[in-house]
């Protein structure tokens, strides 16, 4: 008789919980990134999706990747090489489901041709014995002035084992009616002058303080910075497997502080709800009152995949409450930084190496596909042309920066009409974007990175909130270090 | 999980599965064995192997990013013992499991005895415990995700508090409060789990016979000496298997902690458990599985003592006794059966 119960209850519970997973709002917004910098490109496509076989060539093509975004670049491809078929697997890295599952593959028998790599963990890979070597292909992106830093970052000692297909440098875009409000004038070659550098942009910082009475903040969290002071550092991270803490990082603290202290940043956590409400202006604090942000520091495809994906507030019907399309402007800000990005490599122990290669030749090195990729000639309906039997959502949008300045320059009147233009104002971002890209170098680059930087994040809210002293800050950032990193010898 | 009843506790050693066939010569029955070859093998293959290769690991350098590697002797638990997070890590996960283990077995045994009390005749039992037990239904990463933004400093909680209540003057940085978040991870530990543990509870209490309390009742028993000389001991290798389980998942404590603030069990370190930090030595850039290996290793060391450590502080005395007596008269039947010649 018990048992009975015991098993009904089950049962009811079973369908209730069916029943209040129906009634879950499924349009939240919430991110559940918090990766700085990971969140880049995954907002397209959140689902696994099952290896998606392309063509009857009898050559296979294994590509695994963290976006549909290869994906078109595939299907184009084999427009140029029918004898290859292509296999591709998409597995997304929002929690980093993708590393894990590219690094215990790693030593099987079941590992792709060609493995798609993102700026977070990139130089681990370049830094192994995992990646072919691609040096052959170098005169090929010497002819396409390809980004030095593209090729900087898929190097390590000497060896070039990856290259990209986009150059991802940062850029400072900015309110425009609250620039004019601020500084009397919404003119991009102005402001950039009113934040040339850090003192300055200090200096402006306190300036919209004071005249939004404290409404408006520059910056929406102290993280949105940390990029600016990690790209322009003199030393590496690791030197001799010693832990060096380059003098910038004291700056970023010091500017981490004296943002928080004097309310000049929101509070909120990059990749979190108040950090996407400034960029339609909804941000309310707590008792309610109305927010704004006037700046966020992002890379090239900060415009297109957040900036201009979350500029529109609407609601459950889908009406617009709040928008701040076309109220922006971009300017290369206080320092020349860079964020992201993905790059192409092919595995070492590859069955198909040769393909492999082709293929990374054709992703990033190609200049009709370079110049198809940025311009929107991958629509839906071209890549249907190749392969009848794909998605309908899979198509690639005009605006990517790509990594070859010989395409840039060739392209660059074809932007200033784009839909990014349109967003910014009438203003051409490509334009700033190749004025930025050759100036950033990520020479410093170095596989533990990303996790040493992750470390620094704690210690730094735990100075700027005054819960710890700098040098308690800076002890607890080694100690995370050596926690982490057994084989780095922190003094 | 149920009581084994008086009559089961008197039953003399069963025979083993021998047949005597006719030549007299002993053959055994090997069905028992067949029957149960998918579980062990399945064990071997997914419980047994691991555990050994983990071991192996602990005592290698190797990561996932290298395809060589080389056996270094005990380094690994040498390096973790000069973790000062190891440490921090062990404290956090036994303070946060006894956060939420009291409370839970106190509240599921207050409603436990609620509901199965005949005089009290509460209305909709199957209801309540449907109710209480749902959370346990949601997956651990969803309700971090959700606690974590409702905790965020934009998040619900401060519009509320400060907002609408005027609790707070202004919004509170949750998430950077060390204390907060280790009470906040026990409190949703707490919601998941207690319902599991009512049900057990209740399905424990429900086989107790009715004749024992309407003896005592019959001797003038009151609720609360009912329960403390009855329930209680009746109850106990149920108790014993809530906390060991509950042990064992407490110390294997990872989504929620994980999830809830950075990936890294910030605030300070303070949601740092032994599985977050094994998990992070797994996924730092080169993924050391060997010093992962060993923080598992060190985990899996810890529980198994402070399990054996409460079977044997909670076993049944008893139960022993009889035992103990059961082989004595054993032990003179064999003697009586060689020749008689005991005592």
């Amino acid at each position: 008789m018990t048992k009975k119960k015991v098993i009904a209850a089950a049962l009811a519970t079973l369908m209730l919980s069916g029943v209040v997973a129906g009634c879950t709002p499924t349009d939240t917004t919430v991110a559940t990134t918090t990766t700085e910098g990971t969140a880049a490109t995954e907002a397209t496509t959140t689902a696994t999706t099952a290896p998606v076989v392309s063509g009857d060539g009898d050559q296979l093509l294994k590509i695994w990747s963290f976006t549909n975004e290869i994906q078109t670049m595939a299907l184009a491809f084999r427009k140029y090489n029918p004898e290859v078929s292509v296999e591709y697997t998409m597995i997304p890295m929002t929690a980093g489901e993708y590393q894990t599952k590219v690094q215990a593959s790693l030593t099987t028998d079941d590992i792709p041709d060609v493995i798609v790599l993102e700026a977070s963990f990139v130089k681990s890979y370049v830094e192994s014995d995992l990646l072919a070597d691609l040096g052959e292909l170098l005169p090929k992106a010497a002819e396409m002035e390809t980004y030095q830093m593209t090729i900087d970052i898929g190097t390590f000692d000497g060896v070039t084992k990856a290259f990209s297909y986009q150059a991802t440098p940062g850029a400072f875009f900015y309110r425009r009616s609250l620039a004019t409000e601020y500084f009397g004038t919404d003119d991009p070659t102005e402001i950039q002058t009113y934040f040339s550098d850090m003192a300055k942009f200090e200096e402006s910082a306190a300036v919209i303080k004071e005249k939004s009475g404290g409404d408006t903040y520059t910056v929406c969290s102290t993280g949105d910075f940390t990029n600016l002071f990690y790209s322009n550092r003199t030393s590496p991270w690791i030197v001799d497997g010693k832990l060096v803490i380059d003098p910038m990082i004291d700056e970023m603290l010091e500017m981490a502080k004296t943002f928080r202290t004097e309310g000049y940043e929101a509070q909120a956590t990059q990749w979190q709800e108040g950090w996407f409400a400034g960029m339609n202006d909804t941000l309310t604090d707590a008792n309610g009152n109305a927010k704004k942000v006037f700046s966020y520091f992002l890379p090239t495809w900060g415009l297109p995949y957040v900036l201009m994906t979350n500029a529109e507030a609407k609601d459950e019907a889908g009406t617009v409450l709040s928008t701040t399309a076309g109220d922006w402007a971009c300017i290369s800000g206080p320092m020349a930084y860079q964020w992201g990005g993905t790059w192409v490599g092919v595995m070492d122990a590859a069955k198909n190496k040769e393909s492999g290669l082709k293929f990374v030749e054709f992703v990033a090195l190609n200049e009709e596909n370079l110049t198809n990729w940025a311009t929107g000639v991958y629509t839906n309906e071209y890549l249907k042309e190749i392969d009848p039997s794909i998605a309908d959502d899979i198509a690639q949008p005009a605006g990517d920066f790509v990594s070859s300045a010989k395409v840039v320059a060739a392209i660059m009147d074809v932007m200033a009409t784009s839909k990014a233009s349109e967003f910014l104002g009438g203003q051409n971002a490509y334009e700033g974007f190749s004025i930025a890209a050759p100036l950033t170098s990520l020479k410093l680059l170095q596989g533990s990175d990303d996790a040493i930087q992750r470390a620094l994040a704690d210690p730094q809210t735990n100075y700027v909130t005054g819960s710890a002293t700098k040098e308690e800050a800076i002890q607890q950032f080694k100690d995370a270090v050596a926690s982490e990193f057994p084989d780095i010898i922190v003094e | 999980m149920l009581m084994p009843s008086a009559a089961t506790k008197q039953q003399m050693p069963v025979q083993g599965s021998v047949k005597l066939k006719r030549g007299g010569k002993v053959q055994k029955d090997y069905t028992a064995y067949i029957m149960i070859a998918p579980f062990i093998i399945a064990f071997l293959a997914f419980g047994f192997y691991p555990i050994v290769n983990t071991l192996y690991l602990s005592l290698t350098n190797a990561t996932l990013m290298s395809r060589n590697y080389n056996m270094q002797g005990l380094k690994n638990f040498e390096l973790l013992l000069q973790d000062k997070f190891f440490f921090q890590s062990i404290v956090n996960t036994w303070k946060i499991w006894i956060l939420n283990f009291i409370p839970q077995i106190g509240i599921a045994m207050l409603l436990a005895v609620w509901m199965t009390n005949v005089r009290l005749k509460i209305r909709a039992i199957g209801f309540w415990r449907a109710v209480f037990y749902l959370p346990n239904l949601l997956m651990p990463a969803t309700v971090a995700v959700l606690f974590s933004s409702l905790f965020d400093f934009y998040g619900v909680a401060n519009q509320f508090l400060v907002g609408s209540l005027h609790v707070f003057s202004e919004a509170m940085d949750f998430k950077i409060n060390e204390t907060f978040m280790q009470g906040l991870v026990a409190y949703i530990q707490w919601w998941m789990w207690f319902g599991n543990t009512l049900i057990i509870l209740i399905a424990g209490m429900s086989s107790i016979s009715e004749s024992l309390y309407e003896a005592a009742m019959v001797d003038g028993a009151n609720t609360f000496t009912m329960f403390r000389k009855i329930t209680i001991p009746v109850l106990r290798p149920v108790l014993v298997y809530t906390l060991v389980t509950s042990l064992v998942g407490g110390m294997q404590m990872f989504d929620i902690p994980y999830l809830i603030t950075d990936q890294r069990g910030s605030p300070n370190g303070s949601l740092m458990t032994m599985f977050v930090l094994m998990y992070m030595k797994f996924k730092s850039s080169k993924g050391h599985i060997g010093l992962a290996s060993a923080t598992g290793i060190m985990t899996f060391i810890i529980t198994a003592v402070v399990a054996l450590i409460v079977f044997f502080l909670l076993r049944d005395k008893d139960e022993l006794a009889l035992q103990k007596d059961r082989k004595r008269y054993k032990k003179q039947q064999k003697i009586k059966a060689r020749g008689g010649a005991a005592k």
